[in-house]
């Protein structure tokens, strides 16, 4: 039986410790992908996903049920992330080669995607995280929470303690850096030329 | 241009960019954007721009966070191990609170078993040092080395070996007691005088140690045995490991130049 997440921080709360690593189970990815994209680091993305399943975990007892339990997750993370950049004070760095590791192409050639594409979408996919990367910290994790995770910009200015329109504005600023990185690049210019 | 849309209004691009505008709005950017081209191409670099942003995709890492402690409200202060990423990427079954119970032989020692191996060693070392200091240390050392000599140990020797130096050993001992006099008879020629009765013990005493050193040497040769065996063993594990790792490494650069070679090949076609 596949319960709801309200149902599980009930059952959680009252002490099954098993429904809350069930929902553990269905919202590390998110919550990693989340850590990733906003802070660009791997290991750290991982300890602040960790952190907050702890920081949930703890705080469970107090946790009344105002807002869903995956928004209180992602508001916890986004306040994490707000930290580690603090600290660290500076762009999040790239992980991603600056070549493309044949290995690293051979061990994930899928049986339907040639080498020329997959290095295709390695190359697009480094310059994106590198243009996100440029970004200040509300646009980006605007766009994150919009593109990857499919909030409604009331969701967003949620989390973001800001206004509806704010939202709005950060997500066009955003696109707009990026889309000039990416023509820099020669990205987006191609899109355009095949769609007009 | 429509009373709701104001041509350059990029936020409400934004809502329509993302279908979140009514329908009345929706209809009148649909309008405007028919007819203005500025706003039509600002709109098809944003979406084109959301395409290229689905290319990035986090990397793929085993998580497998699980709790470990059994209630969240019996107090969590400093316990970083609540959540605990499970290295292997095996996740523990629904109901199952963090790892399985070790098999007992990985479980740790209990203190009071680990204090009563460490005597057991201790007494052990204490009694050979006493065996050992009994005898005259030139003695120990040249037997020792005779011993080393007899079975070296880079040839581990088999039963056989050890068999035969038994037997020979068993004949010298009867030997030596067929040489040396009883008890009684000693008794009886105590009129030989005082020098000769300490002349016999002496012998005595000489021949027990060597019988002594005897079983010391034997000892401390299938000690030598053993160790050697092992060292065998572990030397044939490792060859076996290494040997696996070559075979993985060479699968490796077998793809790679492959891989290499065809991409030098499609570039090639490219140009």
């Amino acid at each position: 039986m596949t319960w709801t997440d309200e149902e599980l921080v009930a059952r959680s709360r009252g002490g099954d410790v098993d429904s809350f690593n069930q929902l553990i189970l269905r919202w590390e990815r998110p919550i990693y992908a989340l850590a990733y994209r906003v802070i660009g680091r791997e290991d750290d993305a991982r300890d602040v996903c960790q952190e907050t399943f702890l920081r949930a975990f703890r705080a469970l007892p107090g946790f009344r049920g105002q807002a869903k339990f995956s928004s209180w997750l992602y508001r916890i993370t986004l306040n994490l992330c707000r930290d580690w950049i603090r600290r660290h004070r500076r762009a999040p760095t790239q992980q991603m080669p600056e070549g493309v590791d044949p290995l690293d192409l051979a061990a994930d050639r899928g049986p339907v995607e040639s080498i020329e594409e997959l290095v295709a979408r390695r190359e697009l996919s480094a310059v994106v995280e590198e243009a996100m990367a440029r970004l200040p910290e509300e646009q980006r994790t605007a766009i994150v929470l919009k593109e990857y995770h499919g909030m409604t910009f009331q969701e967003i200015a949620d989390l973001q303690g800001c206004p509806l329109s704010t939202v709005k504005t950060r997500l066009y600023q955003g696109l707009s850096v990026l889309r000039r990185h990416l023509e820099k690049n020669g990205r987006v210019t191609a899109q355009l030329v095949k769609r007009i | 241009m429509s009373d709701t849309f104001q041509c350059g209004d990029n936020t409400a691009l934004v809502g329509y960019l993302y279908d979140e505008c009514d329908p009345v709005e929706r209809q009148a950017i649909e309008t405007h954007v028919g007819v203005c081209a500025a706003c039509a191409a600002e709109l098809a670099a944003l979406e084109s721009t959301r395409v290229q942003l689905a290319s990035w995709t986090p990397p793929e890492i085993d998580l497998g966070f699980a709790v470990t402690r059994p209630h969240p409200s019996t107090g969590a202060r400093g316990a970083l191990s609540e959540v605990e990423g499970q290295a292997s990427g095996l996740r523990p079954q629904a109901g199952a609170l963090g790892p399985g119970p070790r098999a007992w032989y990985r479980q740790p020692m209990p203190a009071w078993a680990q204090a009563i191996a460490a005597c057991a060693i201790f007494a052990v070392g204490v009694w050979l040092g006493v065996e050992r200091g009994r005898a005259p240390a030139s003695a120990q050392t040249e037997q020792a080395a005779a011993v080393a000599q007899e079975s070296p140990a880079a040839s581990p020797a088999s039963a056989a070996d050890l068999a035969a130096l038994e037997r020979r050993l068993r004949t010298e001992m009867v030997q030596i007691r067929g040489n040396v006099p009883s008890p009684a008879a000693a008794g009886a020629r105590s009129s030989e005088g005082d020098a000769q009765l300490l002349a016999r013990v002496r012998a005595l005493i000489t021949e027990s140690e060597q019988r002594q050193q005897r079983a010391l040497a034997m000892g401390m040769t299938q000690v030598v045995n053993d160790f050697e065996v092992q060292r065998r063993v572990d030397l044939a594990q490792i060859q076996r490991t290494l040997g696996q790792m070559e075979g993985l490494t060479g699968a490796e650069v077998r793809d790679q130049r492959q891989m290499l070679n065809y991409l030098m090949r499609v570039s090639q076609q490219g140009r």
